[in-house]
């Protein structure tokens, strides 16, 4: 795999898309964190009922959330890079050129699985990173207390990795498959508000409790994980909010990651390339 | 020892057979060409032996092994066309090559000479002329010295020096002891570099064999005659004179010149001295040996197929 990895490096290291993106997204994540610092202190902090409480959201214990929850929004750069690489090789044919000069199929879609894996880990050191930096400026004292979200974090960047992937594979060309990204994501938000909005309507009418079944989609599945940070108007509202299945939903979670897997997977090696 | 042997061979896009039940066997050592017309079957045959496509049916074996990925890394293959990182340079593009075949990255100025290409290996791939992409493909093809080569339409894109170089390198890895399979669509092309011969049509095999083999097997209307192609300032009588030659069995007028067909044992010295003899004297005169292009014709039929 470090052969196959070394061969990818190469591929990469001259491309220009590459370098803008992963600039951007690290420029991407401490800015986000940035502003949303900034309007915390000179919004928010200014209306009185919001601030009941002082609430600093990059002090630690919120610093984990706060910073996961934020750059979560731009792991599309991430993702939109990873199926750009894979279409690119369909666009130039490199993916059958690879293969005649001896990869095997599985070693061929492994090492993009793999790829899309070390964007992940790098996005959730980076975020990890934003949010130890935030933390100590807050002049708070540190703890590790809510770092699960960034676990989390990571769960929601591979997924949108692999989904990334797998669209390549299925769409094969650069401009459908950034098309297709887009207009997913975009429809399965809009389903799961939809879906959101039915799950409290039949709480409320004490017909069921089935949780948010707007969490229950693919990508919203490790969106959902990552919920929006606690502050007072979403405790008030909790009454009103259906059960919180966490378990359901990681296990959702990590069950549509194994399907993009092993769909992407079988797409590749199986068909005409 | 056979390199390469196939065993019905058969490949369906839904309705479509582009490949229906193909067998047959490169021996070693041999300049092997998969000929036939646009469309036959000859990238899809070599996609199957390379892995890229999926067969319907049939097996193939190199080596008389299964086909798998280590033996692909020892087979220089160009398939359809160059395909290589637009944004790299060439030299970059062969690098990964070399290191996808497990080789060292020492043969590659090797190989950029031998394809003409080291004055331009540090551009990138996106501003090569397709002559220049076709040799970059060679070049790659050529990485680790491999025992084997298959390269489909080899001179594709490039200007006639550049066909002729080609030729000549093939031609001279074969003098060196290199199996070379060859897909081709040009039967000149064929005729000068190869020593064996499948022509395919519509997915199926007609005929496989060494060239000779395949040349000498004729028709049995066409087996003894001679095409002589010759013209004069007046055709007419021309006509008129060969018609009372011993010999002539047929005269067809093409475009400007005359096409007479002849018994075996008739010359085209014997046809110039009777028409001078009878007061006409040939502006053009044409003995056309059996071509490999004639044996094809008669193979595969004269339209063009769809």
């Amino acid at each position: 795999m470090t052969e196959l990895l070394k061969i990818e490096w190469l591929k990469l290291k001259n491309y220009t898309a590459f370098k803008v993106l992963a600039i951007f997204f690290c420029l991407g994540v401490i800015a986000t964190n940035y502003v949303v610092y900034i309007i915390n202190r000179e919004v928010v902090q200014q209306v009185p009922v919001a601030g009941m409480v002082s609430f600093s959201p990059y002090s630690f214990n919120m610093t984990w959330h706060t910073t996961s929850y934020a750059s979560g929004c731009i792991l599309l750069l991430p993702a939109m890079l990873l199926a750009i690489l894979i279409t690119n090789e369909y666009g130039f044919k490199t993916h059958r050129q690879n293969i005649i000069d001896g990869l095997t199929r599985q070693q061929f879609i492994g090492v993009k699985m793999m790829l899309a894996l070390i964007f992940a880990l790098v996005a959730t050191v980076l975020v990890f990173l934003t949010a130890l930096v935030f933390g100590l400026f807050s002049g708070t004292s540190f703890s590790f207390y809510g770092i699960a979200n960034v676990g989390y974090f990571f769960l929601k960047a591979i997924t949108y990795n692999l989904f990334a992937v797998l669209v390549a594979v299925l769409v094969k060309r650069t401009g459908f498959a950034i098309g297709v990204l887009f207009i997913y994501m975009g429809g399965e938000n809009f389903i799961s508000q939809l879906l959101w909005g039915l799950s409290i309507k039949l709480k409320s009418l004490g017909e069921a409790d089935l949780g948010n079944m707007g969490d229950y989609l693919p990508l919203n599945a490790a969106d959902g994980l990552l919920e929006f940070p606690e502050n007072t108007v979403k405790s008030l509202s909790k009454t009103i909010m259906p059960h919180d299945y966490t378990w359901l939903v990681f296990a959702l979670a990590i069950g549509y990651l194994v399907l993009f897997y092993f769909w992407a997977t079988r797409k590749f090696v199986k068909s005409d390339l | 020892m056979v390199v390469l042997s196939v065993n019905n061979l058969s490949k369906n896009y839904k309705s479509v057979k582009a490949l229906q039940n193909v067998s047959f066997s490169v021996p070693q050592k041999t300049v092997f060409g998969i000929l036939g017309p646009n469309g036959s079957g000859k990238t899809t045959l070599l996609g199957i032996v390379m892995d890229v496509l999926k067969a319907s049916g049939g097996t193939y074996a190199w080596m008389g092994e299964e086909g798998n990925a280590a033996q692909r890394k020892k087979i220089g293959t160009l398939l359809e066309t160059p395909n290589f990182y637009h944004y790299l340079s060439g030299e970059k593009n062969l690098k990964i090559a070399a290191r996808i075949k497990g080789r060292g990255e020492e043969d590659i100025d090797k190989v950029l000479q031998i394809v003409n290409l080291h004055q331009r290996k540090d551009s990138k791939f996106s501003t090569y002329s397709l002559g220049m992409k076709q040799r970059l493909a060679i070049g790659a093809a050529l990485l680790g010295n491999p025992d084997i080569l298959v390269f489909d339409e080899p001179t594709n894109g490039l200007d006639p020096a550049g066909i002729a170089e080609i030729r000549e390198l093939i031609k001279e890895l074969n003098r060196n002891g290199k199996t070379i399979i060859m897909a081709s669509h040009i039967l000149d092309e064929v005729e000068k570099v190869c020593t064996h011969v499948a022509i395919i049509q519509k997915g199926v095999l007609k005929t496989v064999g060494s060239v000779k083999d395949v040349m000498a097997n004729t028709g049995s209307d066409t087996a003894t005659t001679v095409l002589i192609e010759l013209s004069a300032d007046n055709d007419e009588r021309l006509i008129k004179i060969l018609q009372q030659m011993p010999g002539v069995l047929d005269i067809n007028l093409v475009d400007n010149f005359l096409q007479v067909t002849c018994s075996e044992n008739i010359t085209a010295a014997q046809v110039n001295k009777f028409c001078f003899d009878n007061g006409v004297v040939l502006s053009r005169l044409n003995e056309k040996r059996k071509s490999l292009e004639t044996r094809f014709l008669e193979i595969t039929g004269t339209k063009s197929e769809k």
